[in-house]
């Protein structure tokens, strides 16, 4: 056993130099090499956690945005369509009561035009009567040759006259 | 614009190829020549003598060069003094400023690191890769670069007295064993740290034995409980002895490896001076990666698995 052991070249100080030679390997890379290291690293997958978990946020936001955005259009789209609306009433509304007042109007003209029409047809019509009845007079005097009293035959003139229109009429 | 075409081969234009070619064949034919297997053949030629090497005379003990305090300093020791320089200044080179967007060093650097972290993580669960990676990845650097900072033409051939300054310290058996032996505690000391004395269970498994004795006594005789008893017994046993030939297992893998490896590039360079000992390089670069890996790896298993309570086995 021993033979083999010296022919490997095993012996315990250079054994035990190599072990501390590791351990010290050890210890030292784990202060200059495996903490700084894995500080990078943790810090690294943080920062990608934390801007994936950001931007995860802002994307979020962003889609809230829009929907507020699309909602509020929505909104302002329908209000306008409502006050478009809402004046196109209001013009049909002026547009009628113009027509209405104008109407009216005219009614009104017309019927005053009518009444003066009327009136003035009436008095047409009496001046018509008085001066046939004046003639009428004139006349019949001429013919009976005797002087009618005007004033006394009015009355019964009047009368005839009266009684020939609703012939007329009838 | 299309590319300018590439004329030639290999990036070479055709005469320079053609001169390289001569050139590397005249390299080999003389190569040939004046190694041992030409002169055999041909006869001694003085003209090439320039060119051959000598005979090397491997030996496994590492030489003392000189002692210090008592202590014998072996030119494996060196070299592993300055493998551990190399990592410790290249590592401090590296994070003494470090930044969150890395250069090309902090990223290959961490690459490497975070592979080995990642590794641990896979294999340990993220808890207790956490734990083990420090002592993981040093194996895993120590070995890698005591293997391949000997690849490193000139590194044998410094001469200090009658023997080479420089030896790749894993070919001295004293170097893979002390790993082994720091792997060894590692495993142990975790799985101690971790399960406490039930550690020993799966090593020293007489609780079933004795319950099963002890119900002959009460008067229930269980042949099949005593055999299961003495099976987990002996399995336990087995279990121990292995966990000790780990360590001879894990030094002679790594020895036996690096040693015939440098021994055959040692031959290569003696048999064909110049050319043969090319593509064992390469080979060896891979082999450095690969026992180094295989090292850190089982370490890794082996501490995982005894950081894993056995529930199955303890009845």
């Amino acid at each position: 056993m021993g033979g083999i052991v010296d022919e490997l070249g095993i012996n315990l100080p250079t054994l035990l130099t190599q072990v501390v030679t590791f351990i010290i390997l050890l210890v030292i890379l784990r202060f200059v090499a495996y903490k700084p290291i894995m500080r990078m690293l943790d810090e690294r997958s943080k920062r990608v956690k934390e801007s994936m978990d950001q931007a995860e946020t802002v994307k979020e936001q962003s889609a809230h945005a829009e929907e507020e955005l699309k909602k509020q259009l929505g909104e302002a789209s329908r209000e306008g369509q409502e006050r478009i609306a809402r004046a196109v009433k209001a013009g049909e509304e002026v547009k009628q009561k113009a027509q209405e007042d104008a109407k009216k109007e005219a009614e009104t003209l017309l019927n005053r035009a009518r009444a003066e029409i009327q009136r003035e047809r009436d008095d047409a019509i009496g001046e018509v009567r008085r001066e046939f009845a004046d003639l009428t007079v004139l006349a019949a005097g001429k013919v009976i040759e005797k002087s009618l009293d005007k004033e006394e035959h009015r009355e019964l003139i009047d009368k005839v006259l009266e009684e020939s229109s609703t012939e007329k009429k009838e | 614009m299309a590319e300018p075409q590439k004329r030639g081969y290999l990036g070479c234009s055709f005469p320079v190829l053609i001169i390289i070619v001569i050139i590397a064949l005249a390299i080999i034919i003389l190569g040939f020549l004046a190694g041992p297997i030409g002169s055999k053949l041909i006869g001694e030629m003085e003209w090439l003598s320039w060119m051959s090497v000598d005979e090397p005379e491997p030996h496994l003990p590492a030489p003392v060069l000189f002692n210090v305090l008592g202590l014998p300093i072996t030119n494996t020791i060196i070299a592993g003094w300055i493998t551990v320089v190399f990592l410790v200044v290249v590592s401090w080179v590296i994070t003494r400023r470090m930044k969150l967007v890395p250069g090309r060093l902090q990223a290959a650097f961490e690459f490497l690191l975070g592979w080995i972290y990642d590794l641990c993580g896979s294999i340990a669960g993220e808890e207790n890769g956490r734990k083990f990676f420090p002592v993981i990845c040093t194996i895993f650097l120590f070995v890698l670069f005591n293997a391949w900072l000997s690849l490193i033409p000139g590194f044998g051939s410094i001469l200090f007295g009658h023997h080479e300054l420089l030896r790749g310290a894993n070919t001295d058996v004293n170097t893979p064993l002390a790993i082994a032996l720091v792997s060894f505690v590692f495993v142990l000391y975790f799985g101690l740290k971790t399960l406490g004395i039930s550690f020993f269970r799966q090593y020293f498994n007489f609780g079933p034995v004795f319950h099963s004795i002890g119900q002959v006594f009460k008067g229930k005789f269980n042949l099949m409980g005593i055999f299961s008893g003495a099976v987990g017994v002996f399995v336990g046993l087995l279990e121990l002895l292995s966990m000790f030939i780990r360590i001879i297992s894990f030094t002679f893998r790594l020895f036996g490896n690096m040693t015939a490896g440098e021994i055959l590039l040692l031959i290569a360079a003696f048999l064909v001076p110049w050319v043969l000992a090319l593509p064992f390089y390469g080979l060896e670069l891979l082999v450095g990666f690969v026992q180094a890996l295989i090292f850190a790896g089982l370490t890794l298993v082996f501490v995982t698995m005894a950081v894993s309570p056995h529930e199955g086995e303890a009845h």
